[in-house]
């Protein structure tokens, strides 16, 4: 690495923390900002080196020196579609809160608070201090401190014992392209006690014109004993955009966690995953398709840590990379000494449609105990010949052909979701996706 | 443990070798030696290339790898801890000193030496018996002699020692050492370039296949010497050959570094079967001592050839090696079999990379590794399909074992796929001996240790079965030696 580039790196860390003193947050977040703005500023930044970004290239962000926040809300975005449902709905367009769009300042079930930090009461924010930037694995996440250094605002779901959620939490955002590159902070706080069960919607969205900006999200989830949490993770905004994600997630006794994913159509998305196993027996399940094509890469890092006996996980990642685009998949179980009983199993299974297409894979295991069940499983292909092979004999064109299988191999994991909304919402999606072939050649 | 026995294992031995509870093989043969002081610059380097009468371009290769070593960091990814290297405390050249002058026939060599040898197994003054085998066999750096010679040029065989290459064959020499793991490729390659002692040369004439498995047993007997073997094998066009190598080192306390350097050329139609038993000291039960085993092992397939890498890793405090294969011909296969096990305070971070550049070509892994006591264990692997790589193949399967609950397993598969023809298979494993099949077995009469020796083997079948005959034998065994005291 040259030193220009080293300097221009660097540059991106300080244009960072000088966006983080434009915040105007209050005075019981700042601690948090202090810290990750440290943190931020002494992480080294990732290269090629630097084992968890060795495939993902970081200059796009680079060219997002001249980025400001998003003041006032844009205006016109809604050639951006939503889902269907009857949700508790936040709307956020560039960062920006969109009290028309949203229903929820109306009085929401009894027990159950989805507010955002800005409108907390006393309560409330107590709650927020107690596990916000509490929950994140900063080591493993670099952005997750930038999020720290950033946070202005956010949203807090908490549902109380044994309450349960009755409609699902719809937080949408929304970017749309602005004069100059903005950046969007998102931060989302989930708080399960014991026994609550909810469901949860994110949806990234933008409105078909290309992008110009830069998000960085971060929901952190705690799930207390027996609480149940269903979480869908939805990224589906257009191109010349820059996503990072962070997803960091803490169980105890016998909770769950039930994810899915989907990751389609910006110039880099990065999204992580962190699962912390802490309480005996809990469950989490995982999983995700990435659609990448053009020159667009799609990271995921998935990493689970069993830290209690009689925990399970099991994870399913799906992938069709087209174009020059490419996939980078790292999927990381570890379980540590005393998590005993473990079961735990990762499947990634990729398409390459193109010879200019790439997959960077790598399913890891580290395992510090001896009575578990681990197991992964990684391939990379195209289409079964015999299978296209068999459609054509039947006179099935090899467009169509394609197109069949490749829905097929993704809707294998759509069909089990439970929201008829987001499987409807996503199927009509893939269809028209595969049909334009786009995504196939 | 590693021994080739003539007429094969007697039952007696076999008996004998499980009640023996400590390293086997831990005995250390006092022989004067002429050992260089510690400490490395480019005086040391000088002198080993005087002492073995180098010409000037050997010198010059070796002081650029040693300038590009000075350059390097040691690498620190690997899965594995330990104390820094002070290689400056390290000496770099011994050589038995009866060797001054070289013994023509058995009966000049030091007395002693034989002696060793009979102890490891090695029968040199039996050598009908030992029909099938010749044994180059390498007594810290130089080698000591080198049997059946005479029927391996027969056929055009060349297998000698390094040292002795570069003066007979030098243009081979110079054609490719170094092709394969350029000198600056790692850390402990560029070391090894630098300080080479000695090794294996093979070279295979066109259309041949060798007319017997060629064997070199590694030893380390001096104190304080890092070993650092070069081999170099050729197999031209249409040629095979099968080469076992079988380590064993004398039990001692101070840490020892042995970084070796392996290349394998399989020229068109070649096929090489590189077949691996290592045993070197691992340490005591409380992870003192051992040796230090930071290999770099690759060959490079042209057209149609085959490489097989086939590797039981049961020693060494700390393993570090990754058998590769460059398929750069169209239609040339990868093979690579390994078991590491480790027990103790043992560490291994092993596996192999797959470079797929031709077209058609064929990779396979199967890797099993085994933790038991407080041992760590890792798989690191990378399979890398290029954008040529028309229709490239590969399946990989690693599995671990856990025996005891302080010991770990880990498994880190690379894998890199840019041409959509190629298709990729990767499938890991992780669980313990079931109690299931322990019951069973003891119910049957079996006791606990007999059992998992059992399940062990069966564990390793598939690995097992692609060695040599006399290997396979002595692996077996091997493991059930080196899992004493881990259950129960």
């Amino acid at each position: 690495m040259t030193d220009f580039q080293q300097a221009q790196q660097t540059d991106f860390q300080q244009k960072a923390l000088t966006l983080a003193g434009q915040q105007e947050s209050p005075a019981w977040l700042a601690a948090l900002r202090f810290e990750g703005s440290e943190q931020w500023l002494n992480a080294d930044w990732p290269s090629r080196r630097t084992e968890l970004w060795k495939y993902t290239p970081l200059q796009a962000l680079q060219k997002n020196t001249s980025a400001t926040w998003s003041r006032v809300l844009p205006q016109g975005v809604g050639s951006a579609s939503l889902l269907t449902v009857d949700a508790l709905r936040l709307v956020f367009v560039n960062g920006v809160y969109d009290p028309e769009g949203s229903n929820v300042g109306i009085a929401s079930a009894d027990h159950t608070s989805v507010v955002r930090f800005s409108s907390a009461n006393a309560e409330q924010r107590s709650l927020i201090e107690k596990h916000l930037g509490r929950i994140v694995n900063t080591q493993r996440h670099l952005f997750a401190s930038l999020s720290n250094a950033w946070v202005q605002d956010g949203v807090l779901v908490h549902v109380p014992r044994n309450a349960v959620l009755e409609k699902p939490v719809y937080v949408v955002y929304v970017s749309t392209p602005e004069s100059e590159p903005v950046i969007a902070n998102h931060r989302l706080l989930v708080v399960l006690e014991d026994g609550a069960q909810a469901e949860l919607i994110e949806h990234f969205v933008s409105d078909t014109q290309p992008q110009n900006s830069f998000v960085n999200a971060l929901t952190e989830i705690s799930i207390a004993a027996n609480a149940s949490l269903q979480h869908y993770r939805i990224n589906l905004e257009q191109e010349q955009q820059i996503h990072i994600g962070g997803v960091h997630i803490d169980l105890q006794r016998d909770a769950r966690y039930s994810g899915f994913t989907i990751a389609e159509g910006s110039t880099l998305k990065r999204i992580d995953y962190q699962i912390n196993h802490r309480g005996n027996g809990a469950h989490a399940s995982l999983n995700g398709v990435y659609l990448p094509r053009n020159n667009q890469i799609v990271d995921y890092h998935t990493n689970v840590e069993h830290w209690a006996p009689h925990c399970t996980t099991s994870e399913v990642f799906r992938g069709i990379i087209g174009d020059s685009a490419r996939a980078v998949f790292n999927g990381r179980i570890l379980i540590h000494p005393d998590a005993q009983k473990t079961l735990a199993e990762l499947s990634n299974r990729n398409l390459l449609t193109s010879d200019k297409a790439e997959v960077d894979t790598k399913p890891e295991l580290e395992i510090y105990a001896d009575d578990v069940k681990c197991a992964h499983g990684a391939t990379v292909s195209q289409l079964d010949q015999t299978a296209m092979y068999y459609l054509q004999s039947r006179g099935v064109s090899k467009a169509l052909a394609r197109t069949m299988l490749s829905f097929g191999f993704i809707n294998e994991l759509l069909q089990e979701l439970p929201q008829v909304a987001v499987r409807n919402y996503l199927q009509h999606h893939l269809t028209e996706l595969f049909h334009t072939g786009t995504a196939l050649e | 443990m590693i021994a080739l026995q003539a007429g094969g294992p007697h039952v007696t031995e076999q008996v004998e070798g499980l009640i023996r509870k400590e390293y086997s093989a831990g005995f250390h043969t006092s022989i004067e030696s002429d050992t260089l002081r510690p400490g490395l610059d480019e005086d040391v380097i000088r002198f080993i290339s005087a002492k073995k009468e180098e010409p000037e371009w050997m010198l010059e290769w070796r002081l650029k790898a040693f300038r590009a070593w000075q350059e390097m960091e040691e690498p620190t990814w690997a899965h594995v801890h330990y104390p820094a290297i002070d290689f400056q405390a390290l000496s770099y050249y011994s050589a038995p000193k009866s060797m001054a002058d070289k013994p023509k026939s058995l009966a000049e060599v030091d007395p002693e030496l034989l002696e060793m040898y009979a102890k490891l197994g090695i029968p040199l003054h039996e050598q009908e018996a030992l029909a099938g085998v010749a044994v180059d066999a390498v007594i810290d750096s130089v080698s000591v002699v080198t049997t059946y010679r005479a029927k391996l040029e027969e056929a055009g065989v060349i297998f000698c020692p390094i040292s002795e290459a570069v003066h007979r064959f030098p243009e081979l020499v110079k054609k490719y050492l170094g092709t394969v793991v350029p000198q600056k490729d790692n850390f402990y390659a560029a070391l090894n370039s630098a300080v080479f002692s000695d090794g294996s040369f093979v070279y295979i004439p066109k259309g041949t296949r060798c007319p017997m498995e060629l064997s070199t047993y590694f030893r380390i007997n001096e104190m304080n010497t890092g070993q650092f073997e070069r081999t170099l094998i050729i197999a031209d066009e249409g040629s095979y050959v099968s080469y076992l190598e079988g380590c064993t080192a004398p039990m001692r306390d101070e840490n020892q570094l042995h970084a070796a350097v392996v290349e394998l050329v399989a020229l068109d139609d070649a096929q090489i079967k590189y077949s691996t038993v290592q045993n070197w000291y691992p340490g005591d039960r409380e992870g003192k001592g051992g040796i230090y085993n930071f290999v770099t092992k690759r060959g490079i397939c042209h057209r149609n050839a085959r490489i097989s890498w086939t590797q039981v890793e049961t020693g060494s405090a700390i393993t570090w090696k990754y058998p590769s294969c460059i398929l750069k011909g169209d239609n040339s296969v990868g093979e690579f079999y390994s078991v590491a096990l480790t027990n103790n305070f043992q560490q291994a971070d092993t596996g192999t990379k797959m470079i797929h550049i031709g077209k058609n070509t064929r990779s396979t892994i199967v890797a099993k590794g085994i933790s038991a006591g407080r041992s760590q264990s890792a798989y690191r692997g990378l399979v890398r399909i290029n954008a040529g790589a028309e229709g490239a193949r590969n399946y990989t399967q690693c599995d671990s074992l856990l025996i005891g609950d302080r010991c770990g397993a880990h498994t880190f598969p690379y894998i890199e796929s840019r041409n959509s023809t190629a298709q990729i298979e990767h499938e890991a494993t992780t669980s313990k001996v079931s109690d299931d099949q322990l019951f069973l077995c003891q119910q049957r009469g079996l006791d606990a240790e007999k059992a998992v020796s059992m399940i062990v083997n069966g564990f390793c079948r598939e690995v097992f079965k692609e060695l040599p005959m006399e290997f396979a034998v002595e692996a077996g065994k091997l493991l059930e030696v080196s899992l004493e005291g881990s259950v129960g």
